[in-house]
């Protein structure tokens, strides 16, 4: 078992090291970022200094080089745009995501779970095939079309809530959050909505499947024929049965809800580390994209790592698998 | 094994087409969603015939009829269906040439990564040991990351373009193919037919391209189908994002992009109707590629 968490670390770490090489060269191929650093008027002595200043005059295999030193020290350059240390500007735009991401969660779970479970409780149901139907149109809407019609319905046309931006912030037993102040709610209602919109599919489906399948097991069968309320049934045997796999998918999903973020974050101007790195796309700030790339690289090889882990320690089959290749 | 077993293997792929054939005419859920790909796609490529107005010709775009609510006269006399944007050009106009490059960039990136992951997975198949071993282990680190964040990366390090769109799909997408490939390759690569032909001592190339191929490709129809819906999809994201294709070939996605800056104002539709398009174009391409599961796995159905 150490072996294999061994192997699989040194595995994530080699992708982890390839991926920034991979950045870094391909990234210094597009564009001179010299151009947004200086004034379009200043004289070419003047460009020649900051040229020089931020390294890069230098051959990409020496920049990449001083990169990697001081990645090994924490330390991932300096934006182009905010003259600030992108792992700092990333440090403070990531609770907005995280709460983002986390309200997402929430919203998908207490939407979809009941729905599915409905699905698999009665899966001939008129409501059901309504839900099936409703599901391919689900998947196919595009998420930050449906985000925009959300702003025109609900902010142009109702005027009940605000179009963008974070909102009051209120502290709660030390953490900073929008959750806790009436105007951070409102800001914050449409995009985690949005953002959980294709999370509630998922949920949805896996509570459907888990449903059909445990309702199908001896012991609710026997439950029923103790007469136990229906309620009660579903309450204390159906519910913890299905529950375990839906955390399961949940945790590894998380990744994608950062991921996806950006998207939503964009259309809501939400100030969180996906309008951070789409801005910095946009205005070549290269060591924001850099960092930001490693992080959300790291963040998924670690979740990777962490579900191959709990795998392998409940599969032995797996540890075998991976141990001829 | 005698070479007639052969052959009948391999005109199964045939017999397939045909029975799918077949089964179109006698499902009509799945011919009315093909039918209604089929008008899209004619939408897209007739869109210099059917489409109004030209709105990327200057000479007969004005400023004058910009942000015309649907209905409206414009200077020129044609009457605005879908309204008119900030620039004064047509919606519907815009549409049908949006998704000309909505579907250009699809299908071309479709194809590349098709010929990728068919290229990759039989290779991967065929030769099995450590090649398989190393391109399987590149392929699950790649779908490990969710496509629009690769998709995101990659044109972050490209640049901006309909070509470097169209790669970095191309990127995306050839990863799933090639494991879909690979798995039915390998259930293909335990018949005797196959046996029989490596017992002929025919060429690597031979087998590979007669025998492998053609009996391992139907498991991609269905998936090429769903994987051009997603590719449109991500293709709009990308665009409405910024960093996809250039404004001055807009797809679907850029003008939701564009008619973003007008929503505040009331100007709903300059949003809303491409969106609507985009929409019916992959759900039509999604339900089309749903009822073909339905018949080439008819296990799957409900």
């Amino acid at each position: 078992m150490f072996a294999f968490i061994l192997r699989r670390t040194i595995q994530s770490v080699i992708v982890l090291f390839v991926m920034s090489l991979l950045v870094f060269c391909m990234i210094n191929l597009v564009g001179d970022p010299v151009d947004m650093l200086v004034n379009p008027e200043s004289l070419p002595d003047e460009i020649e200094r900051v040229r020089r200043d931020f390294g890069l005059d230098q051959p990409v295999y020496s920049q990449y080089w001083h990169f990697l030193k001081g990645a090994l020290s924490g330390d991932l350059g300096k934006s182009y745009v905010f003259g600030r240390p992108a792992l700092a500007l990333m440090a403070e735009r990531f609770p907005a995501t995280l709460e983002l991401a986390f309200c997402a969660l929430i919203i998908a779970v207490t939407i979809g779970l009941p729905l599915g479970i409905y699905a698999g409780l009665r899966p001939d149901g008129f409501a059901t095939r309504i839900m099936m139907g409703m599901s391919v149109l689900g998947i196919s809407i595009p998420t930050f079309w449906l985000g925009l019609m959300m702003i025109i319905l609900f902010s142009v046309i109702l005027g009940w809530l605000p179009v963008s931006g974070r909102g009051d912030i209120g502290v709660f037993l030390g953490i900073e959050s929008s959750i806790f102040t009436m105007d951070g709610l409102r800001h914050l209602i449409m995009p985690a909505t949005n953002l959980a919109l294709f999370k509630i599919a998922m949920v949805m489906r896996l509570a459907r499947a888990g449903t059909s399948e445990v309702m199908a097991q001896d012991f609710i069968r026997f439950a029923r024929a103790q007469g136990l309320p229906r309620k009660r049934i579903i309450k204390s045997h159906l519910l913890p049965n299905i529950l375990i796999p839906i955390v399961t998918v949940i945790g590894i999903e998380f990744g994608t809800l950062i991921a996806f973020a950006t998207v939503t974050e964009s259309i809501f101007s939400w100030p969180g580390l996906g309008k951070l790195v789409i801005d910095a796309i946009i205005n070549l700030d290269r060591p924001v994209v850099v960092a930001y790339l490693l992080f959300v690289v790291a963040l998924f090889l670690t979740l990777n790592l962490i579900v191959d882990i709990i795998y392998a320690a409940l599969d032995p089959r797996v540890r075998l698998q991976g141990d001829d290749t | 094994m005698n070479a007639k077993d052969t052959r009948a293997a391999v005109s199964s792929p045939l017999a397939a087409l045909s029975k799918c054939a077949n089964a179109l005419w006698s499902r009509p859920s799945v011919s009315i969603s093909g039918l209604f790909v089929l008008l899209i796609a004619a939408l897209a490529v007739l869109a210099p015939l059917v489409a109004p107005t030209n709105p990327y010709d200057l000479a007969t775009v004005s400023i004058l009829d910009g942000r015309l609510p649907p209905g409206q006269k414009m200077l020129d006399g044609t009457v605005a269906l879908l309204g008119t944007d900030g620039a004064g050009r047509d919606v519907l106009s815009a549409i049908l040439w949006g998704l000309r490059t909505s579907l250009i960039v699809a299908i071309s990136s479709a194809t590349i990564a098709l010929t990728v992951g068919l290229t990759v997975g039989l290779a991967a198949a065929f030769y099995g040991g450590r090649l398989d071993a190393f391109l399987m282990r590149i392929v699950d680190i790649q779908l490990s990351f969710p496509a629009i964040l690769v998709a995101l990366v990659l044109l972050a390090l490209l640049g901006k373009g309909i070509d470097k769109v169209i790669i970095a799909l191309a990127i995306v997408q050839w990863a799933v193919y090639a494991r879909t490939i690979r798995a039915a390759a390998m259930v293909e690569r335990r018949k005797e037919y196959f046996e029989a032909a490596t017992c002929l001592e025919l060429s690597n190339g031979r087998i590979i391209w007669k025998h492998l191929l053609p009996n391992s490709v139907s498991s991609l129809i269905v998936l090429a189908t769903l994987q051009t819906a997603h590719s449109i999809t991500i293709e709009a994201t990308l665009s409405f994002l910024g960093v996809g294709v250039p404004i001055t070939e807009p797809s679907l996605g850029s003008l939701i992009s564009n008619g973003f800056d007008f929503i505040l104002s009331g100007a709903y539709w300059i949003t809303f109707f491409p969106g609507i398009m985009l929409l019916a174009t992959v759900a039509a391409i999604n339900i089309f590629g749903d009822q073909l599961r339905t018949i080439i796995n008819p296990r799957l159905s409900r």
